[in-house]
């Protein structure tokens, strides 16, 4: 059988009329208009991108001035240019993909699991090329320092950018809450690399890359814990 | 039958606060929803609700809708949502009185009213759930591989590749089918 004698079977099946029960739909419209008014559509994606964006900038850039530029200006023309142009692109992928896993029917990018994940072997790599120094000092100590300013960093951008997406609809809140956790952590990293003096190899690539997963793996949870909520919330599991 | 052009403004008027946009809406994209709620397994009592709860999604996001981009698309990643919705709540509820292994993911048809919708229902039967809705969304709701790529937050490669699964299936199917039916209707 070709595939174009398929094709004729499903187009005589869906020629086929199919009726939907004409007081169901008269109740739907009653239900639609009794609270029928004007609403004003979201704003372009190019917007609410480029609105997450400066987010994480300002967010990144405050926290890194009030703590110290000693990171940035520790660095060569060449690693600043090398890492924050990487994060950049990151950050705006992950702004991307986190627009349209708010907007219904959007066009997909770089999904959000496979954002994180390359954008974290990104990072280590881009770090692995810009440092050689592979002494560790205070290895753990001034790593879980960092991590936890990064993360610290990242709260504000992930409330922030729920704040300008709140009038959005996700129809996978796993993926959105781990997109928004990825942008979060982008913003995190991006405030240690202005601010942390510490250039050493695996601190860098181990503490300031891990604000990334970890935070896009709390968003992740927090959305799927909040969906769970609000699954035992609904009437039908409550057997209503 | 409404063009894809006439959708957008019909959504368009429907987020200005037209009432009869809405009800052209609702006339317009019912049945095709409908339909892919019974190809999706549901019976048509379960059909029924999940298409009142798709609307009064649709009505709550409305404004999530932007003029320009494919209707479509828009409306089946909101059904298809519901539909996910639906089937892990009945999962939960059932979880405690049935076996998991009970839960199939092949179709039981379910007897519906006259019409194309059983004979799809009954065609489609055999594909796992994500191969079925991608045949649905192409075949019957006429959507092309970029909105179907849209609608279920994959790729366009992605959507092909499982129709092509998909196609092989039906193909394996209809094969079967034919040979039954040649030894039936032959000599002897």
């Amino acid at each position: 059988m070709k595939d174009r004698e398929i094709d004729a079977i499903l187009n005589q099946a869906a020629q086929a009329p199919h009726d939907v029960d004409p007081a169901l739909l008269a109740s739907i419209a009653n239900s639609l208009g009794r609270s029928l008014s004007p609403v004003r559509p979201l704003a372009p994606a190019w917007a609410l991108v480029g609105g997450l964006m400066l987010i994480c900038a300002a967010v990144a850039l405050a926290g890194a001035a009030r703590l110290g530029l000693y990171g940035i200006q520790g660095m060569t023309v060449w690693d600043r240019a090398l890492i924050l142009s990487t994060l950049g692109t990151l950050g705006w992928l992950a702004a991307t993909a986190r627009v349209s896993e708010m907007i219904p029917g959007s066009r997909r990018g770089v999904p959000p699991g496979r954002l994180l994940a390359a954008g974290t072997l990104a990072l280590v790599a881009v770090f692995a090329i810009l440092f050689r120094d592979y002494h560790t000092h205070s290895f753990v100590h001034q790593g879980v320092a960092c991590l936890a300013a990064g993360l610290f960093h990242a709260v504000p951008v992930a409330l922030a950018s729920w704040l300008l997406l709140r009038r959005g609809f996700a129809v996978n809140a796993v993926a959105a809450g781990l997109a928004a956790g990825t942008l979060a952590g982008m913003a995190g990293v991006t405030m240690l690399e202005l601010h942390c003096p510490n250039f050493e190899a695996l601190h860098v690539m181990l503490w300031h890359t891990a604000v990334v997963p970890v935070s896009g793996a709390a968003g992740a949870l927090l959305a799927w814990l909040r969906s769970l909520r609000a699954g035992v919330g609904d009437p039908a599991l409550r057997g209503d | 039958m409404y063009s894809e052009s006439e959708l957008e403004i019909l959504m368009a008027r429907y987020q200005q606060g037209d009432c009869a946009a809405a009800t052209a809406l609702i006339h317009r994209l019912s049945p095709q929803l409908h339909r892919f709620f019974l190809v999706q397994l549901a019976g048509r009592g379960d059909a029924d609700d999940l298409l009142q709860e798709t609307w009064l999604r649709i009505h709550e996001v409305r404004h999530t809708y932007r003029t320009g981009e494919p209707v479509l698309p828009w409306f089946y990643a909101i059904a298809r949502h519901i539909r996910v919705d639906h089937y892990r709540r009945s999962l939960r509820t059932t979880g405690r009185e049935q076996p998991l292994e009970a839960v199939h993911e092949a179709a039981v048809v379910q007897p519906t009213a006259p019409g194309g919708a059983a004979d799809l229902q009954e065609l489609l039967a055999p594909l796992p759930e994500s191969q079925r809705e991608v045949i649905e969304m192409l075949k019957i709701a006429g959507m092309s591989l970029e909105e179907v790529a849209r609608a279920t937050s994959s790729t366009v490669g992605s959507v092909k590749q499982k129709a092509h699964r998909a196609y092989a299936k039906l193909r394996e199917r209809l094969k079967g089918v034919a040979l039954t039916e040649g030894r039936a209707g032959g000599p002897g």
